[in-house]
């Protein structure tokens, strides 16, 4: 969990984004979490690498990028996931990016991964 | 173009294309929403609204398909791209420019013979609408429609059925 040079609140923003990822992933209308438009919403944790998650590390903004459905209109769901982190980011500005849209209330047949761990 | 509502225009859309190309990619032109609050900000990418208008104009019945001559070999193009997006068919000639609040949508369509293509591009163009302006918050300003084709019933039968069994009789003697 602590690599070396890891600070304290390094630690706290890397558990901060474990929780958030998981917050995000159980919205009903969030087919999975996504590396945004550039594929730089990630976080980068020893072993994994946390993808659609980023937290600031100066204390910015959490960034959050997810794969929606089109069960739900998507400033809606954009608002509740944004409750949803702010309510454990501790007073940050919680900036959401909807990468993409899948149709239909069900993704199609594909298991509905919460998080995507690369190597 | 200049109706606030968009235009329809048939034949090849050549000279209306290019200009909105840029904007059409998925990651060239990330929309934005105007929530940019303390709480916050929200990006709605360019695909997204690409999707939905798509589906949108499918549902309409008297589509037979999107896309035509350009865009369809763009799509194609697209498809093979990594991270130029997964579904493709869904996207095949739609263009979309995504502003802060506002997006403007262009569509290829072919038609199915027998359709109004007045009528069907008016319910096309308000079922755009409704679907964007409500699935994404943006306020959909034009929706331009360019009927490409006409499809008739008979090009997508089996192929034997366009030659009877058997033979016409020689009309002359």
């Amino acid at each position: 969990m602590t690599g070396a040079g890891t600070s304290g609140s390094r630690a706290a923003d890397d558990e901060l984004a474990r929780r958030v990822a998981e917050l995000v992933a159980a919205h009903p209308a969030v087919v999975r979490l996504d590396g945004g438009i550039f594929g730089a919403v990630a976080t980068y944790l020893p072993g994994h690498r946390l993808v659609g998650v980023r937290v600031d590390e100066h204390g910015g903004p959490v960034e959050v990028a997810v794969v929606l459905s089109l069960a739900a209109p998507i400033p809606e769901v954009v608002a509740q996931l944004r409750a949803r982190v702010a309510a454990v980011a501790g007073g940050r500005p919680v900036d959401v990016t909807v990468s993409d849209v899948v149709a239909g209330p069900d993704p199609q047949g594909g298991p509905v991964a919460p998080v995507e761990i690369g190597p | 173009m200049s109706s606030s509502t968009g235009s329809t225009t048939g034949g090849t859309p050549a000279a209306a294309t290019p200009s909105t190309s840029a904007g059409a990619g998925t990651s060239g032109s990330p929309g934005r929403l105007a929530e940019e609050t303390a709480q916050g900000r929200t990006t709605i990418a360019a695909s997204v609204v690409q999707k939905i208008a798509g589906i949108a104009a499918r549902e309409i019945s008297g589509v037979y398909s999107m896309g035509g001559g350009l865009s369809r070999t763009f799509g194609a193009l697209r498809e093979r791209i990594p991270g130029g997006g997964t579904g493709a068919s869904n996207i095949a000639g739609v263009q979309v420019e995504v502003g802060e609040k506002q997006a403007a949508i262009d569509l290829d369509i072919v038609v199915e013979y027998g359709a109004s293509i007045v009528d069907l591009a008016r319910a096309v163009r308000r079922n755009v609408i409704t679907a964007v302006e409500r699935m994404t918050g943006l306020e959909v300003i034009e929706v331009n429609i360019a009927v490409n084709d006409i499809h008739l019933p008979e090009e997508d039968g089996p192929e034997a059925p366009p030659v009877p069994a058997t033979p016409a009789p020689s009309r002359v003697e």
